[in-house]
């Protein structure tokens, strides 16, 4: 028995090499965040005031909602509420459709991957165009993020250099990344100019002062909302920062846990819409405010999607984000994938091993190992536990709580040494694929201590 | 002072040497040790697989059976970790508070923080890689966790930097997991074996002859890989070193 | 019952704990401070991709454009001591216009040593100038480096455009197998010329 995770990964080693470049690739940028987070000496400070900070707003939502509604308008943006995803996407097609909108340029938002807005625009006849590079190559290839902040990150050279070949006309057998780069930015210059709308996910919102706050490295969130006059922003209720100065911890710490840069190149603070331009903000809920009834597991809501824990899970870098089977990999997105649907997602609960580093590595300290931990002990409830796994533990403990069955089994155990390797390494025998089963001993220690052997 | 000395399950089947060891040790340090008889498991392989509650029962009895103990000390930090950080929570049904989550340690704790010796009679002239262990690590500190911005310590190198002869080296990645993780093993067997053989590689790759951490069940993971991919190192439970030639 | 009412009605009903707003001024008294602002300043440009340079006095960038870009030919500021520029952001209808800037001059507010980041506060009427310009010159006073993103969020504000963007050296990507390319969309190279 293995669950969808567990085969998607031994397929995804099967490619040695590609796998071994994933691994290798996200660890350097595990080791770039180390050593940018080991050059502020307040770093474990910044973490407890991130977590407290996420803890006071995400429990009082419902002021700070209002507030940044109420000043967002003041600013003279025109403000939505979306209660799932259905509302958020036909709240964009509304907005779009009213103005007449057929050219779409977005940037990165995971909000628009999770309500699946592109689909559901493009099936109304407007053209979405992504300007991040990595999404804008997916796009292409009509593929999905396997990371959320490095998206394109199992794709190779070769594939970029044969893709933009067919879209943009480059060279042939140019595999050069600066290259393909700037061809890129050449094409989608084109893009921006012509586009009739702009769209960004959002980092933060700030209830202070009614604005949103997007980073990126590329600058395509601040090229598309400088082009069309028609700007739109949407974010999940958990987004919200009550003020500037809260913001300043999130932004210190966001940069160097997603790439290992001590901030990202470009911090745009969006308030009111350009000169003759419209700024339409929506607040998407999509399942968020039931997590905060979840005490066990509401520090997911802390989540800025940087991505640390994805680089640091060594489960997550030896299987890449396609294993998972929610739209967001790695340790949080077992985490969110439980908390959206469980029945659906309970697949991905045994890609861990329960090393804990992402917990540790975490900005804003969401306890991702210990909040997989209690998924486990869900599954057996909701009807999803492994069979194999649940009758070890059951003749575990049938055992255990019989010290005389016990030693019986430790004397007999040795038997198992001398048994015939066609016995003991099958098909059946998960850990005999590549390791070497334990040698039992001719003696357990309790045999020993009875005897006196122990001194 | 009492010890009960903690030998869990797998130790007692597999590594009963690691047992004999840890006797040795916390004898030779002047400790008064006994070993409660008839002991099972923590009950930590079925609760990180998901069933939890097999585990209550063995909770109770491990309770029972250490109660007159001042002190319960075993060789693995994962095992020690489980019962301290969960026995209390899965025996909150019952009427006596749960006794071993404040008196448990693993022995390199117990021997670093509490016995606190400032020589060993060991002698061990070889080069050792540390195996961090996740759970000694980043559950129970026996070092500094790396992914924190703290400053660097090892209960660890410390205890080794006793032993005459020794040479202390850590491999790249200081403490990624080994791929063990229990039931994880079998149920996600080819990243498992892939983390495995990644970190015996790692060790390998610091030229040590070694593999020595706190942790069996890490120490029987690595073994299992080096045996089928003969590998050239060996692993050793650092309390073996401790008590060499005692 | 609007959308609006059943997610703030949903937020009350599922909120069982109400947690404190921490004090944050703890954490700014012991955030790092640099000894010395400026050369910090100077250290983490080139770790982010950019560069900074020290001007005498702030007419002196039209010697340092000369000298620097030859090749510009389209040079876009509204600052008006920068005597060489073609061209007026201010007093352009589309910012598609804007297209084919070689180099923009722009004013930044604050500076920030921690990380290179520059507080741009628009003043100009087509914000796309900060980004569309090949290259990029930020003209910053040399006194207005603080340390760290706690002190910066305590002095800048969006002013009467309502945007304002911290800008951090050129604009990059890693999106092709990690493999650090400058000039992804914004400006391909920024220069802080501190005055």
């Amino acid at each position: 028995m293995s669950t969808k995770h567990s085969k998607a990964a031994a397929e995804f080693l099967e490619n040695k090499k590609q796998a071994a470049w994933h691994d290798e690739t996200l660890w350097m940028v595990r080791e770039k965040r180390d050593q940018l987070s080991k050059k502020v000496p307040e770093w474990e400070e910044l973490r407890n005031m991130a977590c407290a900070t996420k803890l006071y707003s995400n429990s009082h939502l419902d002021e700070l909602l209002v507030e940044f509604e109420r000043n967002a308008r003041a600013n003279g943006a025109h403000v939505y509420w979306a209660k799932d995803a259905d509302e958020y996407c036909n709240i964009v097609y509304n907005i779009l459709n009213q103005h007449g909108v057929k050219h779409f340029i977005k940037s990165k938002s995971m909000l628009a991957e999770e309500c699946e807005l592109n689909p559901f625009l493009q099936n109304k006849g407007i053209e979405v165009v992504e300007s991040d590079l990595g999404e804008r190559i997916l796009q292409l290839m009509h593929l999905k993020p396997s990371h959320i902040v490095l998206p394109a990150i199992h794709i190779k050279r070769e594939q970029v250099g044969e893709l933009f070949e067919k879209e943009m006309g480059t060279e042939k057998g140019n595999y050069d990344p600066t290259y393909l780069t700037h061809a890129a930015r050449k094409n989608l210059r084109q893009r921006f100019i012509h586009a009739q709308a702009a769209m960004t996910g959002t980092n933060f919102a700030v209830a202070s002062t009614g604005e949103v706050v997007v980073c990126t490295n590329e600058g395509n969130a601040d090229m598309g909302t400088s082009q069309p006059k028609l700007q739109i922003a949407a974010f999940g209720i958990e987004k919200i920062v009550p003020d500037r100065e809260s913001l300043g911890v999130f932004i210190r710490m966001l940069a160097r846990s997603a790439t290992g840069q001590p901030v990202t190149t470009y911090t745009s603070h969006y308030r009111k819409p350009r000169e003759g331009g419209e700024l339409h903000i929506i607040i998407v809920d999509n399942g968020r405010s039931n997590i905060l009834a979840n005490p066990k597991h509401i520090k997911a809501l802390n989540c800025i999607r940087c991505g640390a824990c994805m680089n640091t899970c060594p489960v997550y870098r030896r299987s890449g984000g396609y294993s998972y089977t929610y739209f967001i990999p790695g340790p949080i997105g077992i985490n969110l994938g439980m908390l959206k649907a469980p029945l659906h997602y309970h697949d991905n609960v045994s890609a861990c091993s329960l090393c804990y580093s992402c917990s540790l590595v975490c900005p804003v300290k969401v306890d991702l190992a210990e909040q997989i931990y209690l998924w486990r002990q869900d599954l057996d409830k909701l009807g999803k536990a492994n069979c194999m796994k649940k009758v070890m533990s059951g003749g575990m403990k049938f055992m255990m709580n019989r010290p005389q069955v016990f030693n019986m089994a430790l004397s007999w155990a040795p038997q198992v040494n001398k048994m015939p390797r066609f016995l003991i390494y099958n098909g059946l025998n998960g850990w005999g694929k590549g390791r070497e089963m334990p040698n039992f001993a001719d003696e357990s220690f309790n045999e020993m201590w009875k005897k006196g052997k122990v001194k | 002072m009492k010890v009960g000395l903690f030998i869990p399950c797998y130790i007692n089947a597999v590594y009963p040497h690691v047992g004999i060891a840890s006797y040795k040790l916390l004898k030779s340090l002047g400790v008064d040790v006994d070993y409660p008889l008839d002991q099972t498991c923590c009950g930590q392989p079925m609760a990180n697989a998901g069933f939890e509650k097999e585990a209550v029962e063995l909770a109770r009895r491990f309770d029972r059976q250490f109660e007159d103990y001042d002190y319960i000390v075993g060789p693995s930090a994962s095992c020690v970790v489980f019962v301290r950080d969960n026995h209390g929570r899965l025996l909150k049904e019952d009427r006596h508070r749960c006794a071993s989550e404040s008196k448990i340690y693993d022995i390199c704790e117990f021997v670093h923080d509490v016995v606190r010796p400032t020589s060993l009679k060991a002698r061990f002239p070889h080069k050792v890689s540390l195996q961090n262990s996740c759970h000694g690590v980043r559950l129970m500190k026996l070092s500094s966790a790396s992914e924190l911005n703290i400053p660097y310590f090892s209960k660890l190198r410390n205890l080794l930097s006793l032993v005459e002869g020794v040479e202390v080296v850590e491999p790249e990645r200081q403490d990624e997991c080994c791929g063990f993780g229990g039931m994880f093993a079998v149920e996600e067997d080819a990243v498992s074996i892939q983390m495995g053989h990644d970190k015996a590689m790692h060790h390998i790759a610091t030229g040590a002859e070694y593999i020595v951490g706190a942790d069996s069940s890490c120490l029987m993971h690595l073994s299992g890989i080096i045996a089928r991919d003969k590998l050239p190192v060996q692993t050793l439970h650092i309390v073996e070193i401790l008590a060499a030639g005692l | 019952m609007s959308s609006r009412e059943d997610i703030l009605q949903n937020i009350r009903r599922a909120t069982y704990m109400k947690y404190e707003k921490p004090d944050l001024k703890p954490l700014e008294d012991v955030a790092l401070s640099y000894p010395d602002r400026l050369e910090q300043f100077f250290l983490v440009m080139k770790q982010v991709g950019g560069e900074a340079v020290l001007l005498a006095k702030r007419e002196d960038v039209n010697d340092f454009i000369s000298r620097n870009y030859p090749e510009a030919m389209r040079v876009a500021s509204n600052l008006e001591f920068v005597t060489c520029a073609t061209c007026n952001p201010d007093r352009v209808e589309d910012p598609s216009e804007l297209d084919g800037t070689d180099l923009a001059v722009i004013a930044g507010k604050i500076g920030v040593a921690e990380n290179g980041a520059v507080w741009i506060e628009q003043d100009v009427k087509q914000r796309a100038i900060y980004f569309i310009a090949e290259k990029l010159i930020i003209l910053l006073d040399r006194n207005h480096i603080v340390n760290n993103m706690h002190e910066a969020y305590k002095l800048i504000d969006t002013g009467k455009y309502g945007f304002g963007t911290f800008i951090s050296g050129p604009s990059k990507t890693a999106d092709i197998e990690q493999a650090l390319v400058m000039g992804a969309h914004g400006s391909r190279s920024v220069v802080v010329a501190l005055i």
